[in-house]
């Protein structure tokens, strides 16, 4: 049995960067004390918040969703309330929107669902479907990504969002780091940041990452402890991703040298601060001439894929 | 020693252990897992790598990955 360094009692989580081991009391404490850490270093959360948090009803997202809803009883202008996408993929999201639907009836959130099919026209087997018809590169990935963050933003606009917080952590951020170091997108990592959206548009709502400095075992592990840890399935799209390698490698990087993690962290952090910080948004400062949404080109990648798709005209 | 593992939204695995004194991460390494992928668990309980396991162990493995 190993025992927690505070208190004795047997331990749940040992911190491979530290060797320290935590009972579960502890670890919950722990992890609290990371989190609320992270907010206040960036600034994340202001007195007076209206929080929309992006779920997707898997683990990450409903353990933020968790983490904010009783941090936000101790914060009296806080509002919570939750946005799930539902790309349309089947046999995954509905089983994770059930999952969402009812922890979000348990705890009495307010809630909005928006769809790819309802708001772009396509759900996202559709898009892989016609994309395949028109020979298009076969980009599932893409499409979700570039949908869903679109959405978020003018979804999480129109429900009066001051914020928007998403649940990535320090697993999830240094994959992309290191996914946009591979293919020379250097000029993406200015938006790795805690926060984003020092931009000054006025339909971009600012996003932060309160998860951004606890790993991914640590979130699922306090999602476990919470017992909200949902129905396990996976994305069929999923394993086609770089990121699925990317983040395969740096697992076994971590196994063999703990704190490897934490370190390419501050490696991102370090260039961020090099290149200037997170000014960007993820949409940029200009304005779609089609859509009238946030975007860092004359036509946003939105609008350039619904065009792909035969959505839209020129 | 015999250990029985099965994993979340996967199948459950009988594993034979060699040796006494076996830990949480030598399972998972002999089944070709990552322990950083893992949290284990026996009944309701959160194991740690470093915690031993015994014959006829019956041992959860939930997926930290999240699959989207």
């Amino acid at each position: 049995m190993v025992n927690c360094v505070v208190c004795g009692r047997r331990a749940v989580y040992i911190e491979r960067s530290s060797g320290y081991a935590y009972c579960e009391r502890h670890f919950l404490k722990l992890f609290s004390r990371r989190v609320k850490r992270t907010i206040r270093k960036y600034g994340l959360f202001r007195e007076r918040e209206d929080i929309v948090v992006a779920v997707s009803g898997g683990k990450d997202s409903l353990a933020l969703l968790h983490f904010l809803l009783k941090l936000s009883k101790k914060v009296r202008g806080w509002r919570v309330r939750a946005l799930l996408i539902d790309e349309g993929i089947s046999g995954y999201r509905e089983v994770t929107k059930k999952d969402f639907i009812k922890f979000a009836e348990e705890w009495g959130v307010e809630y909005r669902i928006a769809s790819f099919k309802e708001e772009v026209g396509l759900s996202l087997d559709e898009m892989v479907e016609e994309g395949r018809r028109r020979g298009l590169p076969y980009l599932p990935c893409t499409y979700c990504g570039v949908f869903r963050r679109y959405l978020l933003n003018k979804v999480a606009r129109e429900m009066g969002a001051t914020v928007l917080a998403t649940a990535h952590n320090l697993d999830d951020v240094i994959q992309t780091y290191v996914m946009n170091v591979i293919v020379n997108n250097l000029d993406k990592l200015s938006r790795l940041g805690p926060k984003t959206g020092v931009v000054k548009h006025p339909k971009f709502v600012p996003k932060v990452k309160p998860f951004y400095e606890v790993l991914e075992k640590e979130v699922a592990l306090y999602a476990v402890l919470n017992n909200i840890y949902p129905s396990f399935t996976e994305c069929p799209y999923a394993r086609l991703g770089v990121r699925w390698t990317i983040r395969e490698m740096i697992n076994k990087l971590e196994e063999k040298h703990s704190g490897i993690k934490h370190l390419t962290l501050r490696s991102l952090l370090r260039i961020i601060s090099l290149i200037g910080g997170s000014q960007e948004g993820e949409g940029g400062p200009a304005t779609c001439r089609l859509c009238g949404e946030p975007s860092a080109h004359e036509v946003c990648r939105a609008c350039q894929l619904k065009m792909g798709l035969g959505l839209i005209r020129p | 020693m015999r250990v029985t593992v099965r994993v979340v939204g996967g199948e459950a695995k009988d594993v034979e252990i060699v040796g006494a004194g076996r830990k949480v991460k030598d399972v998972i390494r002999d089944l070709g897992l990552l322990t950083e992928e893992y949290i284990v668990m026996r009944g309701s309980r959160v194991l740690t790598d470093e915690d031993e396991v015994y014959d006829g162990d019956e041992l959860v493995l939930v997926p930290v990955v999240s699959g989207g």
